[in-house]
């Protein structure tokens, strides 16, 4: 018989919510924007963009694996953790790994870069313009363009990298990453020996990031 | 087994060098032949696409001012008024860009596709189109209605799709 191990919470609600809105967004907006539908990419590009800024938010105001600061303290322990991954000993981390660490900042900043020039971004007939275009000329607005264009295919292999990661710890470290992205726990005998955080996060510090990422693209939304 | 790991990275990373190589030698491929004949025009054909292109990006400019202007809360009219008087203009003589051999087959780097000179009275009715609409356009921005200035501008940039669409590369 096994003993069932307490579950232990390892994604909070705001960063699942916040991961699996931008799974959904990120091919709808490669679509709006390859077939033309300028409106709809405007408005879920104003979507993302709030998802973005409330998860860098987040990463201040956050539950512990959400907060970027002991995300940056774990990348020293980077060359040790590709030792252990080498002889394939995946023991869990708590939260992001040191490579995941890398991951994250790396798709946050991709994220965060195509939000913020698609904003800017004006198409080369000048009929279509992010939200903040009339602040640039229209030959700034289509280098914004160009490099929203460009950095999209940096984003896409990320992605790619990204999931080719899940995929080997499915199948080569079999271990199941997904389900705890979904459920956000795991059993704590996964850590067993290690000393945990205190991983909850805080309803009033998600509320107030929620209202203030909102407000944001509110006035985006309507600015002019 | 530690292979694993860095075998598939490195796969990746390698198919997309090999993709970014493809796309590159693509481009490269094409090797500037006619650039230098002279049109029956006076001008040669390299100088051809470049003052058309000119043309369109001026016309570009001047649908991002009405296009600010529309979305703004308190529109700029005398804005409004002298981008649109300059569309027409920019757009004068439209037909007359496309000359044979001034498509990609030139070697100058071109989005017009091969397409304008297979169907040249559809590619002329579009062009017509367009003029119709910017003339409009212009004569709409005069008026100052905001509302039908914004109703003629959307004209205007439906038919500027209408020939993109078929008749240049899409981006």
């Amino acid at each position: 018989m096994t003993v069932r191990s307490e579950p232990v919470l390892v994604w909070d609600g705001a960063i699942r919510l916040v991961h699996w809105l931008m799974v959904l967004l990120v091919p709808l907006l490669w679509w709006t924007a390859e077939e033309g539908h300028m409106d709809w990419h405007r408005r879920l590009g104003l979507a993302m963009f709030g998802l973005v800024l409330f998860r860098l938010l987040w990463g201040l105001f956050g539950s512990w694996t959400a907060r970027f600061a002991p995300m940056v303290r774990r990348i020293g322990a980077l060359p040790s953790h590709l030792a252990r991954l080498r002889q394939r000993d995946s023991t869990p981390s708590f939260g992001h790994s040191p490579l995941a660490v890398l991951s994250v900042f790396a798709l946050l900043l991709a994220l965060a870069t195509q939000v913020t020039t698609g904003l800017f971004s004006v198409d080369v007939d000048g009929l279509e313009s992010g939200p903040l275009a009339i602040m640039v000329s229209f030959e700034t607005g289509r280098q914004f363009a160009e490099v929203h264009e460009f950095n999209f295919n940096l984003l896409a292999v990320l992605i790619l990298l990204h999931v080719a990661a899940i995929a080997i710890y499915r199948f080569v470290l079999r271990q199941k990453l997904v389900k705890p992205m979904v459920t956000g726990r795991r059993p704590r005998a996964d850590f067993a020996g290690a000393d945990l955080p205190d991983n909850r996060a805080r309803p009033a510090a998600m509320i107030a990031t929620a209202i203030f990422s909102l407000a944001c693209v509110w006035a985006l939304g309507n600015f002019g | 087994m530690k292979r694993h790991i860095s075998q598939v990275t490195l796969s990746l990373l390698a198919s997309v060098a090999l993709l970014s190589a493809c796309s590159q030698n693509e481009e490269t491929n094409a090797v500037s032949e006619t650039a230098g004949v002279t049109l029956a025009n006076g001008m040669t054909v390299k100088e051809q696409i470049e003052a058309r292109q000119g043309h369109l990006e001026r016309i570009g400019k001047a649908f991002k001012t009405i296009s600010d202007q529309l979305k703004a809360g308190s529109p700029d009219l005398a804005q409004i008024q002298a981008a649109a008087a300059t569309v027409p203009k920019e757009a004068s003589g439209m037909a007359d860009w496309f000359p044979d051999g001034t498509g990609p087959e030139s070697g100058v780097k071109t989005e017009a596709l091969p397409v304008i000179w297979e169907q040249k009275a559809d590619f002329g009715d579009k062009v017509a189109a367009m003029q119709d609409a910017a003339a409009k356009l212009d004569s709409t921005a005069q008026t100052g209605d905001m509302a039908a200035i914004a109703a003629a501008f959307q004209t205007t940039g439906g038919t500027c799709k209408a020939c993109h669409d078929k008749y240049r590369e899409d981006d």
